[in-house]
């Protein structure tokens, strides 16, 4: 849990463009929120190691968004089951189930499509959401936090060497 | 652009897929295996073991090792333990979620098998077994028809007589309180006897002249009226309660009538069978042919899975609940349907003590409906080891999921029987020691509705059988008769449904006892209905007595009615004797 919070804040403090650890937080909601072992996360993988996103911000946001899918499945699973078997959509469901590509994918699971839909829902206002907060947080609130009694004292805490240890990392830069 | 870019991120993906393969690759097998055991113990109700499975990718196929499946009810013992199954697969419906085989062989089948450990599971719930209604003969045994036996006998029963005695004497105790408070609100002796008075009045005021002869009138035709409406209470409550007598009287005679119906009934149940030894074969074969469909129904229940799948229509498309993971998949038209699961074609062999059976099943799926074919299995062997020749074949269909039909045929021709135990009882033990048996089986299920006949001939038959000191005169005739039988036919009807279904069994053995020993059979019969009678008599004797006293008690209620519609009857009859005056009154 340390670990978790120094990387977090490594990563917000860092050089990366906001734009980096936003996308790698989108793409991990996608990862994290779908089940796993599907098809579509073979591409989010890609795009994550081809694109120069944050690793860092990935890895951290799978884990938060894989424990938030535990609680969200019951509600994907109601969004799912609704969109499939809605009338209006029957036409491009019965095309895509007999196409090998998405029935590979798993699209017809009522949680796949459920998250699927939910996560890409959310990415661009993610996307846009989380840049806006990095800017605000690096703008404002760094600079306040280091300047705290309380900060000082954490500089000085095992946290802080920790926070330190992991400042050497080389994906954290996005580089 | 580069900004963005990160190239030698391809060559980490790649690594990555190929890492994940490659673990992929190296405990897939071991994923197998236990997924198989896991899926086989939840469906079994017992331990599933495999001992190895073998994934192999080109071409695609499996093959799984000695896998055992124990018998839920015998931890000790593996219900089938299957040497080897070789499969391979359609790789390209594969990839489209689809698991077709067309062709699998399943080698080295064995039934009933030893354990080294227990195949039980710690948490299993508690079965339930199809219950016959009327399962027929647990333990072959004789009655001696001793007085303690009619004891017995009534103890466990419950006696119609007693019943009808019982709730005779309740009603009977409500109709006497209902009358007495009938009778107390009924206009009474004095009320009529207020009526006379009134005439008396009427006959003085005719004497007061004009105006009185008037009045008097008016007066006696008042009278009349009251007087009538109060002789039709009368009247109607008199046809009631004779009504209800009527009734009760009735049901006094069904009593007394009751103990000779109930001694009678008893007969029928305890005796061997009033109509001649008839439940003789149930008692010998019925509770192996008891075991043996429940047992058969027991393994035909766990089948259903594998036979069809939990589905529910949402709107135009099929909502499937898949067998693990979590959610639903929804299903879709497809352009060439295709089940999830098929199996076109296994070919089995069984190896049983008596040698080698050969088979062959095909369309296994849960998807009958989507592939539009049942399943159907044939099995045959020859010249085996006791048996001449078998053949079994069948269907199981679920083509239309409303209406599913099974049918199961049978036929073995020169089954050596030996040493088959019919009756384990301590006074009299019985086996079968050799026969030579044919027998045809036909079973259908369609939906609820079981059926089943079995036709068994049995030649050469030798029957040895242990008769205990005090096992009875009648249990040695029967003994002495069976050791003459040399042969004997047997059917079995198995009716009902699942869950409730009863076996009725006829032989040309129950003709062969009822002559040999059917005097004994008469005397015993006999002797048995006299005790019945009379203890049954005994028992209700006393009870019926006090009944006859409180219908008696009725009596009473009856004459006091009478009495005060004979007295208002009269009353009315002087009434119509003249009006005031000397007019004639209109009544």
């Amino acid at each position: 849990m340390l670990r978790m919070i120094a990387n977090l804040l490594k990563v917000l403090n860092s050089e990366a463009e906001p734009g980096q650890i936003s996308l790698a937080l989108c793409f991990s909601m996608i990862a994290g929120l779908t089940p796993f072992w599907s098809l579509h996360n073979l591409l989010v993988v890609l795009l994550v190691l081809f694109l120069r996103v944050n690793l860092s911000a990935f890895l951290l946001g799978l884990a938060v968004f894989t424990g938030l899918a535990f609680l969200l499945d019951p509600l994907f699973h109601v969004i799912g089951l609704a969109v499939l078997t809605a009338e209006p959509l029957e036409g491009l469901w019965t095309a895509l189930y007999n196409s090998t590509l998405w029935r590979l994918e798993r699209f017809n699971n009522s949680i796949v499509m459920g998250s699927l839909l939910c996560s890409l829902l959310f990415f661009v206002p993610l996307y846009y959401g989380a840049n806006h907060a990095i800017l605000q947080y690096r703008e404002h609130v760094m600079k306040w936090i280091l300047q705290t009694r309380v900060m000082q004292a954490f500089m000085a805490s095992r946290l802080y060497s920790l926070y330190q240890s992991v400042s050497g990392w080389g994906w954290g830069g996005g580089a | 652009m580069s900004k963005w870019i990160r190239w030698q991120g391809v060559i980490a993906f790649a690594v990555v897929v190929l890492l994940v393969a490659g673990v992929w690759f190296l405990v897939v097998d071991r994923v197998i295996k236990r997924a198989i055991e896991k899926t086989g113990t939840l469906l079994v109700g017992a331990k599933v073991e495999l001992g190895e499975a073998d994934l192999s990718l080109f071409p695609l196929g499996l093959t799984l090792s000695r896998l055992q499946v124990t018998n839920p009810d015998q931890p000790m013992t593996n219900a089938v333990e299957i040497a080897r199954i070789a499969f391979s697969m359609d790789s390209l419906n594969l990839l489209r979620r689809k698991a077709i085989i067309e062709e699998a062989t399943v080698d080295g089948v064995r039934l009933n098998t030893p354990r080294t450990t227990s195949g039980a599971i710690p948490d299993r719930p508690a079965k339930s077994e199809p219950v016959s209604k009327k399962a027929v003969g647990d333990l072959f045994s004789l009655p001696s028809f001793s007085a303690t036996d009619v004891q017995e006998i009534l103890s466990k029963e419950e006696l119609r007589s007693q019943k009808l005695v019982e709730s005779l004497r309740t009603d009977l105790q409500a109709e006497q309180e209902q009358w007495q408070k009938k009778l107390a609100a009924l206009p009474d002796k004095a009320k009529l006897e207020s009526y006379r008075k009134r005439l008396e009045g009427l006959k003085s005021a005719g004497k007061g002249g004009l105006s009185g002869i008037v009045g008097g009138a008016s007066e006696a035709v008042a009278v009349q009226q009251d007087l009538s409406r109060d002789l039709d209470q009368i009247k109607t409550a008199k046809k009631d309660f004779e009504d209800s007598v009527t009734g009760l009287r009735k049901r006094m005679d069904e009593a007394v009538r009751a103990p000779q119906d109930d001694a009678r009934h008893l007969m029928e149940k305890y005796s061997l069978s009033g109509s001649g030894l008839g439940n003789v074969t149930g008692m010998l074969v019925g509770g192996t042919i008891g075991d043996w469909t429940a047992t058969s129904l027991r393994w035909y229940a766990k089948l259903q899975p594998v036979l069809h799948r939990q589905a529910e229509r949402k709107k135009d498309v099929e909502v499937v609940k898949p067998v693990r993971g979590k959610g639903v998949d929804v299903r879709f038209k497809e352009r060439a349907p295709l089940p999830d699961f098929l199996i076109r074609s296994t070919r089995v062999s069984v190896e049983v003590p008596a040698g080698a059976i050969q088979g062959q099943v095909k369309n296994i799926t849960p998807d009958q409906p989507i592939l539009g074919a049942p399943l159907a299995f044939e099995f045959a062997g020859e010249k085996l080891k006791g048996v001449q020749s078998l053949k079994l074949d069948g269907t199981l269909n679920r083509v239309d999921p409303a209406r599913p039909t099974d049918r199961a045929n049978l036929r073995v021709r020169g089954y050596r029987v030996e040493d088959l135990s019919l009756s384990k009882s301590e006074q009299w033990a019985l086996a079968l020691k050799q026969a030579i048996a044919d027998t045809d089986l036909q079973a259908t299920l369609k939906g609820e509705a079981l059926n089943a006949n079995l036709a068994a001939s049995l030649q050469s038959v030798q029957m040895v059988s242990g008769v205990k000191a005090g096992a009875g005169v009648l249990a040695n005739a029967v003994a002495s008769a069976l050791s003459d039988v040399k042969g004997f036919k047997l059917e079995a009807e198995v009716s009902g449904t699942v869950d409730q279904y009863d076996v009725k069994l006829t032989s040309d053995l129950d003709r062969v006892l009822k002559d040999v020993v059917g005097k004994q059979l008469q005397a015993q019969t006999a002797r048995l209905e006299a005790q019945l009678q009379s203890a049954i008599a005994e028992k209700v004797a006393g009870p019926l007595n006090e009944l006859k006293g409180s219908l008696g008690g009725l009596d009473g209620i009856g004459t006091e009615l009478a009495s005060r519609l004979n007295l208002g009857t009269d009353l009315l009859k002087a009434g119509k004797g003249g009006a005031p005056g000397g007019l004639k009154l209109p009544f």
